[in-house]
């Protein structure tokens, strides 16, 4: 018998394979032994029991970019303190420096996020993590009639109707 | 490396200078900072380190290109005299951007593995890309940066999976360990190596826009603004041919049989294309987009002789088309802001009498890009036509390339023939700030004295 191994990579590959036939598996079950009977009201979007008024395609809020971009910018910051993390508190390191390793990729570390806190500072400053409200434009007209004339107006108008 | 870390630190502040209300200060500020640099820069000649474990080297090959491309950089600001004029609010950022991208730009002259060149080119196209589209009211300048965002994008990504390659046929992304392994197998490891580096040389030529991967040039440069142009025009395409050279120089020079078939067609192609395209144009910008693609042929000339005169040569070229480049984008800018945005060459007429100064100026310019003695880029030719003639089977390359240079002769002489020839439809003289004529002429000065005595600079490297 050949000698076959498999690796890692292998297991991963199964387990893959595994959990979509399993999925697959619950749904096609499901599928046989449900009953079919669908009509108008059954079809409809679920929208905790108001009636859905409209398409469900809206359009997305562009101020999320911003959001995105800047979470995105810190989350690679956070990635790149991972590794870092697994090699700063290493006894060994540590105590073959004297204590000068810990204290040397600390500050290493200052200066990374540092960097980094300078430019959430800029974005900060430059106003670009505030939420954008809507203005609403009030309508407004111009005319030359003072408010005086509209009120003796209205007045007359009543007194007309009393009369 | 002090150079980068300078540069980076100087762009932090300059985002938090511009905070401040007047903004007249910020190009004093980035003019002292990039001249800072460029003395720092100096300090490492002839010692020579390395750093992070051999991935960076500063060698005189990097102190030289880096010198060349801060000193460009140091000429072409002050002419940005219209956004401090119209006190455009994101002044601060243009500036800074510029000085992130010359780091990128840094990073990629002083590589020594493969990955640090593939982070310098991103660092310096992505600042590009902003750059390029900073024009938010043109259209024009919309198009420009998505142009070069999805070419630019693309092209990375070819240029990723070819360093890939290479690194699957040799194990090592340095630059040192691919040459070992290529000289090894004698010049090519197996097919997945080739592939590898014709998709590296495909990569770099987009970069500096080689025929026939230059369509992205001429819209882009058009739409950008003409300040950004004139820094992509020289900064971005000295990194990278400078990156080109180095590549083939240090990891692939026993590869020679492999590349050099590819190289000397796109460096024809170049040739032809860029000049015969510039031929057509009737919008000055283009025609000098058009010129720029095919003095990256003149670089790639240099670059295919591969002897030891090469880097020296492509040293010296680069220093005369970025003074040359940098003067013409630059009275392009005031002839065609203050006459209606009109970019074509009758922009132009007239302005022997209006404004002397930038048409003599302008006409240097020219006459260096074209070739004529007693002006840098004359020598700048000599010396990559000497560098070819020395392999006896590349003469057919330098008789095309001295027939394309007599043809750009013809579209380089166009706005000398409108400038000093034409009638001027306005006869308003061109508003030009005191410092900016005092860098026209500075630059235009250098510009004879390197025509005059190149030994100043090519004797360098």
């Amino acid at each position: 018998m050949a000698e076959t191994y498999t690796s890692d990579f292998g297991t991963i590959l199964l387990f893959l394979i595994g959990s979509v036939i399993f999925v697959m598996l619950g749904l096609f079950t499901a599928k046989l032994i449900r009953p079919h009977r669908p009509n108008p009201e059954k079809l409809t979007t679920y929208e905790s029991g108001e009636e859905p008024i409209g398409n469900a395609w809206v359009q997305f809020n562009p101020r999320f970019y911003v959001v995105a971009l800047i979470f995105i910018i810190f989350d690679v910051e956070l990635a790149f303190l991972f590794p870092w993390a697994t090699v700063f508190g290493r006894r060994e390191l540590i105590e073959a420096t004297n204590g000068a390793w810990g204290w040397f990729s600390l500050i290493e570390m200052f200066i990374f996020i540092g960097i980094l806190i300078l430019g959430l500072a800029y974005a900060w400053a430059k106003g670009h993590l505030d939420w954008i409200k809507p203005k609403p434009i009030l309508p407004q007209s111009r005319s030359g009639i003072p408010p005086d004339v509209y009120r003796q107006f209205n007045a007359r108008q009543e007194a007309k109707r009393e009369a | 490396m002090t150079s980068i870390i300078l540069l980076s630190i100087f762009g932090i502040i300059n985002l938090f200078v511009g905070f401040m209300k007047s903004k007249r200060i910020l190009l004093p500020l980035s003019l002292l900072f990039l001249a800072v640099v460029f003395g720092a820069n100096l300090f490492s000649w002839n010692e020579a380190q390395s750093y992070f474990n051999h991935m960076l080297t500063i060698d005189n090959y990097a102190v030289a290109f880096t010198g060349i491309m801060v000193l460009a950089t140091l000429l072409l600001l002050p002419f940005s005299q219209h956004y401090i004029e119209e006190a455009n609010e994101n002044l601060a950022e243009f500036y800074s951007l510029l000085l992130f991208s010359l780091v990128g730009a840094i990073m990629m002259v002083s590589y020594e593995n493969m990955l640090m060149l593939f982070i310098g080119i991103e660092i310096l196209s992505i600042a590009m890309y902003v750059l390029a589209g900073s024009d938010k009211r043109r259209l024009r300048s919309n198009e420009a940066a998505l142009k070069y965002f999805l070419m630019g994008a693309f092209f990375t990504g070819v240029l990723l999976f070819g360093i890939v390659l290479i690194y699957g046929a040799t194990g090592s992304f340095y630059l040192t360990d691919i040459a070992a392994t290529a000289a090894v197998n004698d010049g090519t490891v197996n097919a997945m190596f080739t592939l590898g580096l014709l998709l590296l040389v495909i990569g770099i030529s987009f970069k500096i826009s080689a025929a026939p991967f230059h369509f992205w040039a001429p819209d882009v440069y058009e739409g950008t603004p003409t300040l950004f142009t004139s820094y992509m025009s020289t900064v971005v395409k000295i990194a990278g041919v400078a990156a080109f050279y180095k590549l083939m120089a240090a990891a692939f020079a026993a590869s020679y049989a492999a590349w050099f078939p590819t190289l000397i067609a796109i460096t024809v192609l170049t040739l032809v294309v860029g000049n015969i395209g510039a031929v057509v144009q009737t919008n000055f910008k283009r025609m000098l987009a058009y010129s720029s693609v095919s003095h990256a042929g003149y670089l790639l000339m240099a670059l295919v002789a591969f002897n030891e005169r090469s880097d020296a040569s492509i040293l010296f070229y680069s220093l005369s088309y970025a003074l040359a480049t940098i003067v013409a984008f630059a009275v392009l800018q005031y002839v065609s802001e203050q006459r209606n945005g009109d970019e074509t060459y009758a922009a132009f007429n007239g302005l022997g009498k209006t404004n002397p100064l930038l048409a003599f100026a302008m006409t240097v310019a020219m006459c260096s890009l074209s070739g004529i003695p007693l002006t840098a880029g004359f020598f700048g030719k000599l010396f990559v036509f000497t560098a070819v003639v020395q392999d006896a089977r590349l003469m057919w390359l330098v008789v095309v390339a001295v027939l394309m240079a007599a043809v750009g002769i013809y579209y380089y002489f166009k706005v000398v023939i409108a400038m000093y020839m034409q009638p001027a439809a306005d006869a308003a003289k061109i508003r030009i700030g005191s410092f900016a004529s005092f860098m026209l002429i500075f630059i235009t000065v250098f510009t004879i004295l390197l025509g005059i005595a190149p030994a100043l600079v090519s004797d360098l490297l």
